[in-house]
């Protein structure tokens, strides 16, 4: 690229794909993004399809894809004691290393307690399971707290702490269970790669406009489309 | 139940609250219904330790399928909960689990189910684990491994055992007490990723003597490891790298087996550059500094060597930094105090790098962290100063510019000193050497050491210490009492003699050896005064003793000592005069055995010294033996041992002494003269020298 004095000189965008063509992409490496996009997000029955067709292997054993999302159902609909049973079937050590995240998955158990209402069970739970986990963390203590505060009302659904009763708080946890999950099998991140390479492609024409450079950018993400700017 | 709807907020607050107190914070409506709670959380406790019980008393039964369910719902309570692990452990459920694992007619899912809880409550407290330690769980998992069909049941108990290992009172010697078991460990590394996990950690934390890193070796470990070196997997690597280094450590066949080992085309060395790389984390990147540090420092690769000078180096200089978390910051401090500790090229290196010396004099500083508690922040200097210190040792022990770089550093001498009196022995001994390093410099000795009075601690020090930090101080106390140093008068004045003194009677020859030769230094160019304090505190048998030490170093500075003492014509006369018939006896005796000839020499030259005196000249000139050896001396195929001889003859035969003309008629009549005249065609210059000294001494007036 030459450079004059009115700044950088501008592409056009038939020598831009001219350039683009030039650069050679192996197949192999995009079937294996998109595996990771497959397994990642949890779609197994494409995963074992798109196994079959493209013969790339899927780095993980794909029946855990099950489990994990057996796991994940079962918290989006407040069986919190069964995903635990669950988690500790499959993965005994999670729980014992990740003791934070035991106590997030308690906490969500003592909550559906409350939401149904089942105050007697709801204080035995809390005394004998998760009065230990607030000896020892001043912060679960606070969120111990909080939790507890929603027996004090009749309606906790009006109370100040209703964000704990709402759908997004059990996704949140079921989030971070699965993410726990992830790297207990060694899966280097719990985002799909495709998700970065989109973020590098954004960053990159960023940081181009920022420098006033003139060429075509790619302007819808989901259909490759490149234009020239206006 | 009634339940009042109150819309008022919780006191939210970090001090310790029971659960019932919570409900305290809310408001004073409802202390009523909290104390009707806690009324039936105790009714309900009551019924609870009834139904714990059915399942605890399940899992004694005969019946496979009452015991499974039994024990799925123990593992469902412990599993997570320290409370749980030390109830069950509390109500005996131990000796029953041990039973069912040892017990090969069980079926796997059992075994499988009780390896599972017992590796739970290994991730307990450490009171849970040696609960387990005491039912004797490690022999019994090894026995379980050994023999096991199922893979899935190793790694479990590979797992288990890997929790029990991170106690330290974990009998981890075990894995050692058969050749098998080695081998049985590394033929199942590979089966999975756990099992790659677990036997890595076993290994490192189990690996203390040299016969265990044979042992390994033995066993083909450099390449399992190896090949797990390319894994993609952080947890894997990360024991992998640990126990490579403690593999190495000091040990040179292994270290040079595994610096030419390879996986997948790459050499071990290669590879963990690779993982020295930016993008890796930083906790790799050091590990696998070490481990390169290890490889160099076991000569299995050069100090010249790349990986070292623009990889290793560098790496760790930057980790130092103050922007990485202090554990880190003090290995890799550490790791550099060793990388460079006996090559003066990468010390220079390294105190040019990336302003090295002025991190390090953050560490000194430290102020300690206003949110950690004061014993944390206490913790966290003593790690950070004797790091420091270290690297500061190391540093300065070659370069003169290097130790005034350091010593300039803003108040870090002042912190050594302080050191020295710290309650942590590791501060104190990284503070000492730090010193004896810095010592080496004559300027540092004359101005700095001076002015801060050094001496001081190093002689409280002397009084009682353990022998380690002994050594380095009797070191150091020699340098401080070299003849330039100004430091060396009150340090006699405060009694060092009699220290020294007591240093070469100990049975460790490191300490023999600081005490005399400290004592050397001390008796050179002193007055008559310090002379006789040492003859008389060592006293002449001793000094015999000395002459007879097993450890040559020790023989030569006691010669040393006595060529210092026996310096200047009155001090010969005088000591010569109280001893002269034992010394003599002494350097007889060190001529007649079967030493080199630098000792040898030593002696020589005391003789010399002898004759340089008025009356002690008598001691030679009528001990026939000693004028044979000095005549023998004079045509022995060692130049430095003829010059010495003639040296001392010269000193017989001075002219214008009193008595010389008889010393000379004698010594022509027993043929010195004509050895003189033989030796003239020498081509030495230096023994040239000697011999026409002698020869004018000879020729008449």
């Amino acid at each position: 690229m030459s450079c004059n004095d009115k700044g950088f000189e501008v592409i056009n965008k038939n020598d831009w794909m001219r350039k683009l063509e030039n650069i050679h992409i192996q197949r192999t490496d995009m079937n294996k993004l998109i595996m990771n996009y497959l397994v990642t997000e949890g779609f197994k029955e494409a995963a074992e399809k798109f196994q079959q067709e493209s013969g790339i292997d899927p780095s993980i054993n794909l029946n855990t894809m099950d489990d994990r999302i057996k796991i994940r159902d079962e918290i989006q609909s407040g069986r919190i004691e069964e995903a635990i049973l669950l988690v500790n079937k499959l993965y005994p050590d999670l729980l014992d290393n990740d003791r934070h995240l035991y106590f997030h998955l308690q906490q969500l158990q003592l909550i559906e307690l409350i939401r149904q209402s089942k105050v007697e069970e709801a204080l035995r739970f809390a005394q004998e399971r998760l009065s230990e986990a607030g000896e020892t963390n001043p912060s679960i203590l606070n969120e111990l707290e909080r939790t507890l505060a929603l027996l004090a009302f009749e309606e906790p659904m009006k109370s100040p702490f209703s964000d704990l009763l709402n759908q997004t708080h059990r996704q949140k946890i079921a989030s971070e269970l699965n993410a726990a999950i992830l790297k207990m099998e060694q899966v280097e991140s719990p985002v799909p790669k495709l998700f970065n390479l989109m973020k590098i492609i954004l960053w990159a024409q960023d940081e181009l406009d920022k420098k006033k450079v003139k060429y075509p950018h790619m302007t819808d993400i989901g259909t490759a489309t490149i234009e020239m700017p206006k | 139940m009634m339940i009042l709807n109150c819309p008022l907020m919780v006191s939210v607050s970090n001090s310790y609250y029971k659960l019932s107190e919570a409900f305290l914070g809310i408001s004073t409506f409802t202390l009523l219904y909290s104390m009707l709670l806690i009324l039936k959380l105790i009714e309900i406790w009551l019924q609870d330790v009834e139904s714990s019980r059915s399942f605890m008393d399940d899992i004694y039964s005969v019946e496979t399928e009452k015991c499974l369910s039994a024990l799925i719902q123990l593992k469902n309570s412990v599993i997570g909960s320290n409370k749980q692990k030390g109830n069950a452990i509390q109500q005996g459920v131990i000796p029953r689990l041990t039973q069912l694992l040892g017990d090969y007619e069980q079926p796997i899912d059992i075994r499988n189910e009780t390896v599972i809880i017992l590796g739970s409550l290994a991730k307990g407290t450490e009171d849970h684990i040696k609960e387990l330690i005491k039912s004797d769980i490690v022999p019994l998992l090894l026995n379980c491994i050994l023999s096991a069909e199922d893979n899935k049941f190793s790694e479990n108990c590979l797992r288990c055992i890997c929790s029990v290992f991170k106690s330290p009172s974990a009998p981890v010697h075990l894995i050692f007490q058969d050749q098998s078991i080695i081998a049985h460990l590394l033929s199942l590394i590979m089966y999975s990723i756990s099992n790659q996990i677990s036997i890595t950690v076993i290994l490192s934390t189990s690996i203390k003597t040299q016969k265990h890193q044979t042992m390994m070796w033995d066993e083909g470990a450099v390449f399992s490891l190896a090949a797990l070196l390319s894994s993609h997997h952080t947890a894997v690597l990360m024991p992998t790298l640990s126990c490579l280094a403690t593999l190495c450590h000091k040990n040179k066949p292994v270290a040079a087996s595994v610096a030419t080992a390879s996986f997948g085309g790459k050499s071990v060395p290669d590879l963990l550059v690779t993982l020295m790389s930016r993008d890796k984390p930083t906790e790799m990147q050091l590990a696998s500094a070490k481990c390169i540090t290890y490889l160099y420092r076991a000569d299995a690769l050069s100090a010249e060597d790349p990986k070292i000078l623009y990889k290793t180096l560098p790496i760790l200089v930057y980790l130092c930094q103050d922007i990485y978390p202090w554990q880190e910051r003090v290995e890799a401090a550490e790791t550099l105090a060793y990388l460079t500790e006996v090559n003066v090229e990468l010390q220079r290196l390294a105190s040019i790098s990336n302003h090295l010396i002025t991190v390090l004099t953050t560490f000194v500083n430290y102020k300690g962290d206003s949110s950690l508690p004061i014993v944390k922040s206490e913790e966290i200097r003593k790690e950070l100063v004797q790091a420091a210190f270290r690297v500061f040792a190391s540093l300065g022990s070659n370069d003169e510019d290097i130790r005034k770089k350091i010593i300039e550093s803003e108040n870090l001498v002042h912190h050594i000193v302080n050191a020295l009196d710290d309650s942590s022995t590791k501060v104190k001994l990284a503070a000492i050497r730090c010193l004896h390093s810095l010592s080496r410099s004559v300027q540092q000795l004359r101005t700095t050491f001076h002015d801060h009075s050094v001496w001081k601690p190093l002689m409280r020090l002397l009084e009682n210490a353990s022998d380690d930090i002994l050594t380095v101080t009797s070191s150091t106390l020699c340098n401080l009492l070299l003849e330039f140093s100004p430091s060396k008068e009150p340090i006699v004045e405060a009694g060092a003699v009699d220290l020294l003194c007591n240093l070469t009677r100990r049975t460790d020859s490191a300490l023999r050896l600081n005490g005399i030769w400290a004592l050397m230094n001390m008796a050179f160019q002193a007055e008559q005064k310090i002379k006789t304090l040492i003859l008389n505190n060592l006293g002449i048998d001793h000094i015999f003793r000395l002459l007879n030490d097993t450890e040559v170093n020790v023989v030569m500075k006691t010669l040393g000592l006595l060529r210092n003492l026996l310096c200047t014509k009155p001090h010969i006369d005088y000591i010569m005069n109280l001893h002269g018939s034992e010394i003599i006896k002494g350097v007889t005796m060190i001529l007649d055995a079967n030493h080199s000839s630098e000792v040898k020499e030593q002696a020589l030259c005391i003789l010399a010294n002898i004759g340089d005196g008025d009356t002690a000249k008598d001691f030679i000139m009528n001990n026939d033996d000693i004028l044979k050896k000095l005549q023998e001396y004079m045509t022995h195929h060692n130049v430095k041992l003829q010059v010495a001889a003639i040296f001392c003859i010269s000193n017989l035969v001075w002219k214008e002494e009193s008595g010389s003309t008889e010393r000379q008629a004698k010594l022509k009549e027993l043929g010195v003269v004509r050895l003189l005249q033989q030796l003239y065609v020498t081509n030495n210059t230096t023994l040239f020298d000697k011999v026409k000294t002698a020869m004018t001494q000879f020729s008449d007036p």
